[in-house]
């Protein structure tokens, strides 16, 4: 059976023998959702081990022809950035399962949705073609929307339909932007890797990237329209914010590096100074409001704008040069390091959220006394999200920080200088909540710290992180070639 | 032993350490604290080792590689690094001991222990760093420790206010530094310190004198912050929330040291760079007289030592910048260890009478602590610049260094501050062996064994060190210089004329027990009031930040996301108010109908 197919109908299966299963069997359910969870975690390795970066490029492929007369086929494929994401993808969907072990609300339901979400994110990463790239973007994100309604907490009617109007108006861009190139190239089709050969008009290409960019990049939080997220990862239940900021708000930028500037290079480099702008000041923007922000949730979620802006900042880097490796590489390493980082943000303050009903930060104080393992996964998930070396984060914002410098070095200086705003607002959180006199109000939260199985998906979550921190070279090895042939396409 | 596996050990063992005790010997401190001391006797044993086999080539391995940068791990084994591990892993060592009886009885003591494991292993693997951004992580790392000591007594709104400050001021040093090194990564591709400094070829070689001056003065603004130079200097008096054995660690070999150690790394680059090194050396200098003054009028006994650190580390900048590695090295070295010893001593008496006030330590009968006295005195009295006690010499070194090199305007300066030092440090002295009154009854603990062992192996140290300056110039490959008589006579004046003053205010009978300073108010008042930067700061850049994050949260909430929450909600409203349209009312409908009707087929008419 090829690794991708595998990888991909694992969810899939499991989509279906949760759909079979009885409502009442909640153990058994949550227990195949984690056996699938760990499945793709392993599957996923291979494909890490199996991927050969000496050679580069996309690798595993598969293709199945569909509707032969437009031009669909089912094509499967991943080069080093596929690869990672996929990973990444499989460690939320593992971690996320665990973290909501405890659920008791239509358990079913819930993972069912989940599983969902998990395919279409799985199908994007590994689409080679544009047909069913749209399609499984589209299967990632309907999901958001019960999810949200169902299982959410506080405003969630509202954070829910925000979320879903704003996604489907990036789609409503996207999808002109799509056709628009399978007409304009007339190849009759869908191909990406046939199209990725074919030269678009300089006019053309210029007219129809900002449909691209601006489509997917809504779902990457990209500034003045990442409003729905932070109001859609407060609302959200942990494990679904955990994907969707993990995750989910990856495949925007994967969208405009995998569509947009591959296809449309010449596009890219003529919008890219304007977007450099767009990213810094969502760099900043981001971390400026979270300073204010009451709401835990609502601290990470304007923590994503800002360090998805670092992510954009290096895509939109290297189209400009001069240090094009340099800002490739950190803006895929900075996806998958703020992937994991926000997951583990998600999943502990979900924990704290669980056991003590709040999520105002003022309502806490001294909880480190209280809950100390609880607040100290959050302390490493603060650190990292502040640069901080020895975690992940702190090589992809080298390396896109390295390239801004060079190319707009005021641009560059005023990014870095964001290193301390990131600072301020994490450090803001934990004298708040974590440090000073303890509440006596929590008193109660001392006997219902992590323990046992809570402490695993946090453990491993952690354990990536460091391990990132530590030796970069796992992940910098591996894209480092499909960066260069990227950048040598154009 | 070969290389390789010593500096594994040295550098490792305090890692295993931690990981060991924080993950595994929560619920057993008592395990957890023996562990790290054995891992800090292994991580000393093997420096040692090091030092004893003397200097090597550095020892590289690739980390990893992108685009064209390559970045090396490794180990630097020349005589700067060799002897200030020895340093570093001694004073931990030391202070480890120490903790074990002053943090007895604290609940959190897995947790103290392992961060001072933590603490150690960056603070090392920073001091034999040989990649530059090798070097800058552990900086980091060594800020990120601290941030956790600080802050140990996180439930004290002070100590969490003091952790974030430390690390938020360092940060912004950190910005100039990263800044600094990625400048440097652009340059030349790289990032290996002796490649860096080679006189041939190294960076100074390559690129303009103005750059040069730039990428060393954005270095130093990360040097400003770790050692606590103005104008980033507030966090450090304020660091003294932590429980005393860290502020003793902090502020002898490792966090404050680290600002200084990497100015010593990169010394040839700030020679290169002329005018970087002049203003840097007014900074120091700046720096030192302004720390005194402040430690002058300070009743709170760490606040003293924490001020007196401030001016020392601009002394040993001030070495630095006009040219002395040596002098650099060796003030770095002696200061380490009669700061430690002084710390300590002040830890004796805060466990035992639970004031940080001099007087009140005094009052209730300090001096008969035996251990801490002699201990006071001897430190003391080092870090006045005694002779023949460490400090005399080494701060011997940075005055031949000035008036070698014609700084007379920063001679004057330090000759300032080295009279100060003498002044409040004594005053310091007096204050506590001195007192106006004793309360009779003493209700102090005894001083613990393993309190007092370190405290009199520093003592020793703090006596012995200075006789050996001429190894440690050996130990860097230069030779000592010796010292003219005629400018001993200047320093040894100024010192004794310190203790004179101070003597006359505070240490005869009768003694008015208030500063000359006191006599002159408006200075007085700065003083005590620390020259206001903080107050300065509250009003500039805090409320500025404040400003911009309350003006950008109102923008988020009412233009931005308030237009599209209204947009949204014009278009249900419009939704709303055509569903009436639809109403189901048979009449309705036909009347409209005949309506329109009747407009088309008057528009037809009249056509």
């Amino acid at each position: 059976m090829p690794l991708l197919s595998s990888i991909l109908l694992t969810p899939a299966i499991t989509l279906i023998i949760l759909l079979l299963m009885p409502q009442k069997a909640v153990r058994g359910i949550r227990l195949i959702c984690a056996f699938s969870g760990l499945l793709t975690c392993l599957l996923s390795l291979q494909l890490w081990m199996g991927y050969d970066p000496t050679t580069g490029g996309i690798q595993f492929e598969e293709i199945i022809p569909w509707v032969a007369a437009i031009g669909i086929s089912y094509h499967l494929g991943v080069d080093g950035f596929g690869v990672i994401l996929v990973m990444l993808n499989a460690i939320v969907y593992f971690t996320g399962v665990l973290t909501m072990w405890d659920l008791e609300d239509r358990v079913k339901e819930y993972f069912a949705f989940m599983v969902l979400l998990v395919i279409g994110v799985f199908g994007v990463f590994m689409s080679l073609d544009l047909f069913f790239f749209f399609f499984f973007y589209e299967i990632a994100v309907v999901p958001m929307y019960p999810l949200i309604l169902i299982w959410g907490s506080g405003n969630r009617a509202y954070a829910g339909m925000k979320l879903m109007l704003f996604l489907l108006a990036g789609s409503a861009l996207l999808f002109p932007g799509l056709l628009a190139i399978y007409h304009h190239a007339g190849l009759n089709t869908f191909d990406l890797i046939a199209l990725s050969a074919h030269t678009f008009d300089p006019q053309f290409q210029i007219f129809v990237y900002p449909f691209l960019y601006i489509g997917f990049g809504v779902l990457a939080g990209l500034f003045p329209f990442h409003g729905w997220s932070p109001t859609g990862h407060v609302a959200a239940p942990s494990a679904v914010s955990m994907l969707h900021a993990g995750v989910l708000m990856k495949l925007g930028a994967f969208g405009i590096l995998t569509v947009g500037i591959r296809l449309l290079p010449e596009g890219a480099a003529y919008w890219a100074p304007t977007f450099v702008v767009l990213a810094v000041i969502g760099i900043i923007y981001g971390a400026f409001v979270a300073m204010r922000q009451t709401d835990f949730k609502f601290v990470i979620g304007f923590s994503s704008v800002s360090h998805m802006g670092i992510v954009l900042l290096g895509l939109n880097l290297a189209i400009l040069g001069p240090v094009v490796i340099d800002a490739l590489n950190g803006a895929v390493f900075q996806m998958f390091a703020h992937g994991i980082m926000t997951a583990l943000f998600f999943s502990t303050a979900g924990y704290i959220y669980d056991k003590s009903h709040s999520k105002t930060i003022g309502d806490f104080g001294g909880l480190g006394k209280q809950m100390p393992r609880a607040v100290s996964i959050f302390i490493v998930a603060g650190l990292c999200g502040a640069g901080l070396p020895g975690l992940a984060s702190f090589w992809a914002e080298l390396l896109v920080f390295l390239a801004a410098l060079k190319t707009y070095p005021i641009a560059g200086v005023i990014v870095i200088l964001g290193l301390v705003l990131t600072a301020v607002y994490i450090l803001r959180v934990f004298n708040l909540a974590f440090f000073g006199a303890p509440n006596p109000k929590w008193e109660n939260l001392k006997a219902q710290d992590m323990s046992g199985l809570h402490l695993i998906p946090r453990a491993i979550l952690i354990a990536v992180l460091v391990i990132f921190g530590f030796v970069p070279r796992l992940m910098l090895d591996l894209i480092n070639s499909t960066t260069v042939a990227f950048l040598g396409n154009f | 032993m070969d290389t390789l596996t010593l500096i594994l050990l040295t550098t490792i063992s305090p890692l295993a350490c931690f990981i060991i005790a924080i993950i595994f010997l929560v619920q057993q401190p008592r395990a957890a604290q023996g562990l790290v001391l054995c891992g800090s006797a292994v991580s000393l044993l093997s420096a040692i080792g090091l030092l004893a086999q003397g200097p090597v080539e550095p020892l590289r391995f690739l980390w990893f590689q992108s685009g064209a940068i390559q970045l090396q791990f490794g180990f630097i084994l020349d005589g700067a690094s060799l002897m200030f591990g020895v340093v570093v892993a001694f004073i931990t060592a030391c202070i480890m001991l120490y903790s074990t009886g002053y943090m007895a009885h604290d609940p959190g003591k897995t947790r103290y222990f392992a961060m001072l494991s933590f603490f150690a292993w960056s603070m090392l693997s920073f001091v034999y760093a040989v990649d530059l951004l090798q070097s800058f992580i552990f900086w980091e790392l060594v800020g990120l420790s601290s941030f956790f000591l600080i802050g140990f007594w996180f439930e004290k709104p002070e100590a969490a206010g003091a952790a974030r400050k430390a690390f938020l001021m360092t940060r912004v040093g950190d910005v100039g530094l990263f800044i600094g090194i990625l400048l440097i990564l652009q340059l030349v591709s790289n990032f290996d310190i002796p490649t860096l400094l080679d006189p041939q070829t190294g960076l100074s070689t390559q690129i303009s004198p103005g750059l040069l001056n730039a990428i060393t003065l954005l270095i130093f603004i990360g040097i400003m912050g770790k050692s606590a130079q103005f104008p980033l200097h507030t966090w450090l008096p304020d660091a003294m929330e932590g429980p005393t054995p860290v502020s003793a660690l902090l502020h002898s070999a490792t966090m404050v040291a680290a600002g200084v150690f990497l100015m010593i790394r990169l010394h040839p680059l700030f020679m290169a760079a002329q005018d970087t090194a002049l203003i840097v050396l007014s900074i120091a200098t700046f720096t030192a007289i302004l720390s005194s003054t402040i430690a002058m009028v300070d009743t709170d006994i760490k606040k003293v030592l924490a001020y007196s650190s401030i001016s020392q580390l601009g002394f040993m900048i001030m070495a630095l910048a006009a040219g002395s590695l040596f002098a650099g090295v060796f003030h770095l070295i002696t200061h380490a260890i009669f700061k430690a010893l002084l710390f300590l001593c002040a830890g004796i008496y805060i466990h035992a009478y639970h004031t940080n006030s001099m007087a009140e330590i005094g009052r209730s009968g300090g001096r008969r602590l035996k251990a801490a006295t002699l201990g006071l005195l001897i430190g003391g009295a080092a870090l006045s610049g005694v002779p023949p006690l460490a400090g005399f010499w080494s701060k011997e070194e940075i005055f031949a260094q000035l008036g070698h090199n014609g700084f007379n305007i920063y001679m004057t300066g330090a000759f300032l501050a080295a009279f100060l030092t003498a002044y409040y440090t004594f005053r310091m002295i007096f204050l506590i062996t001195k007192p106006d009154h004793t309360s009779e009854s003493d209700h102090s603990h005894p001083e613990p064994m393993n309190m007092q062992a370190p405290v009199l192996l520093l003592t020793l140290g703090a006596i012995l060190l200075g006789f050996f300056g001429t190894n440690i110039a050996n130990g860097l490959g230069l030779t000592a210089q010796h010292h003219s008589l005629l400018l001993m006579i200047p320093t040894v004046g100024v010192v004794i004329l310190g203790i004179l003053i101070a003597y006359l205010d505070y240490g005869r009978n009768n003694a008015p027990r208030t500063g000359f300073i006191g006599k002159i108010a408006p200075l007085n008042t700065l003083f005590t009031n620390k020259w206001y930067i903080d107050e300065v700061y509250r009003i500039t850049i805090v409320a500025i930040t404040h400003a911009l994050s309350r003006i950008l949260h109102w923008t988020e909430n009412h233009i931005l996301d308030g237009n599209y929450d209204r947009f949204g909600l014009g278009i249900l409203r419009t939704g709303a108010k055509s569903t009436r349209v639809q109403s189901g009312w048979m009449q309705l409908y036909l009347g409209w109908a005949i309506i329109l009707l009747a407009v088309v087929a008057l528009y037809l008419g009249l056509r």
